[in-house]
């Protein structure tokens, strides 16, 4: 069983902001918005890992970004974190081209949030109905 | 005039429609016994009937005439059968030479209407429920023809009911031979497909086609279908016990061999699963048919 | 009481509209039909169309998209039809009276006959509703 995590700070090390051990089998990284597509492909290509989920959140810094790889050979749960600044037009480069299965999670994420993915295949509402009002962002945290 | 009353009455539509509803509660109370629960009362199924009459009745925009007509043909074929039998029973020979062939083919009619009426609704549901009801028909009317033939061949080659119910009353029935133990076998597998029963209702009352051909029916039409079910219920186990088990027809013995017949449908629905239309179909012309002309031969040779 | 009502209440076929619920009051529902319960005795059945229907079972909060699928089912089913609105969701909305998602009750889209509150309701609490709808039936 090889150990991912080193291969990934060995390959990209100089990418790699900041890296936190929550627990032995709990891995967050924060790399730079711009890096994810090259690093999600190596993981998910060249490791092997599955793909979990991304997930996003509205904070007071910009809308962070979360990207979960799991080997479930050995337990491990790797997080890519981007944090996207601007969040007056937040965009990011889509993984859909490199892992099919993103591609209805970044709907959810662009419907809810209003991340802009770019080069994503199908860019269109997946829980919301079709009429929804553009520019409403239900998750966002001045929608209260 | 007779005949009206024979057709109406007895042993016709009214007779047969209440045995039938009140076999079908026995099915529904003995299920629920071994499922530990109570049951429906007695007068569930006519409750049901009745509920629906009072329906109003939906006609899907794009539905075709036969989409109403078709239950009333089932209706009165089945009914049709059930004074067929009735009156062979009561009065042999007073029938026609080769009623038996006229019931075989009446007895198609009910897959036919439902197939007719599913189409005929432009449902997809309803459309693959009738696909599967095709199949179910084509594997199962082999074994039983076969079986038949059996009968046939057993009573020297009489094709009127009355005259097999006399041969066997004066040389035994024919369930007291290999060859007709085998035949009834088959029959008995191919009249658990025809009622629609577990393990080989996947045409209709599927959940996971939501009812299939049944889906765009409701109130009267769909009161009718559900009375041909119960007509079917009375009908398919008295025309086996008549071409099989027919030397004692007195009414005690008949309603005895009918209640064993009914213990058996339920007991095969009540311990299988619902077997998918390939695995039905390999079932039909696999070992059914083996057994079937395994009987035939049999009843060549004289066993 | 005419007959037709008399009937409807003896053989009550039930069909379960969902509109995207949490599916506790789901799980709740199977629950009688269990043997501990077993509502088959006083004739309710699962029916599997809705146009076989005499109660719509609704459970959940109506979103933009299932309140629209909610009235077209009302409409499928053949009257005479009751509604019957389980569970707290499907009452009133309970704590979801505010969300982004969630327009209207299910009395503002289709006419309700029972309410059982609960979160989910307990299948005796869903029994005694059943028994006050067949009441209120009945007594028209």
């Amino acid at each position: 069983m090889e150990d991912v995590v080193a291969r990934i700070k060995e390959k990209f090390s100089s990418r790699i902001l900041k890296s936190e051990e929550k627990s032995s089998r709990r891995i967050y990284l924060d790399i730079n918005p711009a890096d994810i597509p090259a690093t999600a492909k190596f993981i998910f290509k060249d490791l092997g890992c599955r793909f979990v989920i991304t997930t996003g959140t509205d904070t007071p810094a910009g809308i962070e970004m979360l990207y979960h790889f799991s080997q479930d050979s050995s337990g491990k749960l790797i997080s890519l974190r981007a944090l996207i600044v601007d969040k007056k037009h937040p965009q990011i480069e889509s993984i859909a081209p490199i892992i099919k299965g993103a591609e209805w999670i970044e709907r959810e994420i662009w419907e809810l949030l209003g991340v802009n993915f770019i080069g994503h295949p199908n860019l269109t509402h997946l829980l919301l109905i079709d009429d929804w009002p553009e520019g409403k962002y239900p998750l966002r945290k001045e929608e209260r | 005039m007779n005949i009206l009353f024979n057709y109406l009455i007895f042993p016709g539509f009214l007779f047969s429609a209440c045995i039938g509803l009140l076999a079908g509660w026995v099915d529904r109370k003995v299920t629920a016994r071994i499922q530990w629960r109570k049951g429906p009362p007695w007068h569930q199924n006519f409750t049901d009937i009745i509920k629906l009459l009072g329906k109003e009745t939906i006609v899907p925009q794009a539905a075709k005439m036969t989409f109403l007509l078709s239950p009333f043909l089932s209706v009165l074929a089945v009914v049709l059968v059930a004074t067929i039998l009735g009156k062979s029973i009561i009065s042999p020979l007073d029938w026609f030479i080769g009623d038996l062939i006229v019931v075989l083919y009446l007895l198609i009619i009910p897959a036919v209407a439902l197939i007719m009426g599913a189409s005929a609704s432009r449902n997809p549901f309803a459309s693959v429920g009738a696909s599967r009801e095709m199949k179910l028909v084509l594997a199962y009317e082999l074994p039983f023809i076969l079986s038949i033939i059996t009968v046939i061949i057993k009573s020297a080659g009489a094709i009127q009911i009355g005259s097999i119910l006399e041969r066997q009353m004066s040389f035994g029935s024919h369930l007291a031979s290999l060859s007709g133990i085998l035949a009834f076998i088959a029959a008995i597998f191919c009249m658990q497909a025809k009622l629609g029963f577990v393990p080989f209702d996947v045409a209709e009352a599927d959940q996971e086609i939501m009812c299939g051909t049944l889906i765009e029916y409701s109130g009267l039409p769909l009161a009718m279908f559900k009375l041909t079910k119960a007509l079917l219920l009375y009908t398919m186990p008295v025309l086996l016990i008549s071409l099989f088990w027919g030397r004692d027809l007195s009414p005690l013995a008949l309603i005895g061999k009918y209640v064993v017949l009914l213990v058996v449908i339920i007991l095969i629905k009540n311990t299988n699963p619902r077997l998918r239309i390939d695995q039905a179909l390999r079932f039909f012309w696999g070992p059914v048919t083996v057994i079937a002309a395994l009987a035939v031969i049999l009843a060549l040779f004289g066993r | 009481m005419s007959w037709k009502i008399k009937a409807l209440t003896k053989s009550l076929w039930v069909f379960h509209a969902a509109c995207s619920p949490c599916n506790n009051c789901d799980i709740e529902i199977l629950d009688l039909i269990t043997p501990r319960y077993d509502v088959e005795r006083f004739g309710i059945t699962l029916a599997g169309s809705v146009r076989h229907a005499d109660a719509l079972l609704v459970t959940g909060v109506p979103n933009f998209k299932t309140k629209e699928r909610l009235k077209m089912l009302y409409s499928q089913a053949p009257k005479p039809c009751l509604v019957v609105a389980i569970g707290g969701c499907a009452c009133g909305r309970v704590m979801f009276r505010d969300s982004y998602n969630s327009p209207c009750r299910v009395d503002e889209v289709i006419p309700v006959d029972v309410y059982i509150p609960g979160c989910p309701p307990k299948p005796e609490a869903m029994i005694a509703g059943i028994v006050k709808l067949i009441n209120k039936v009945k007594g028209k």
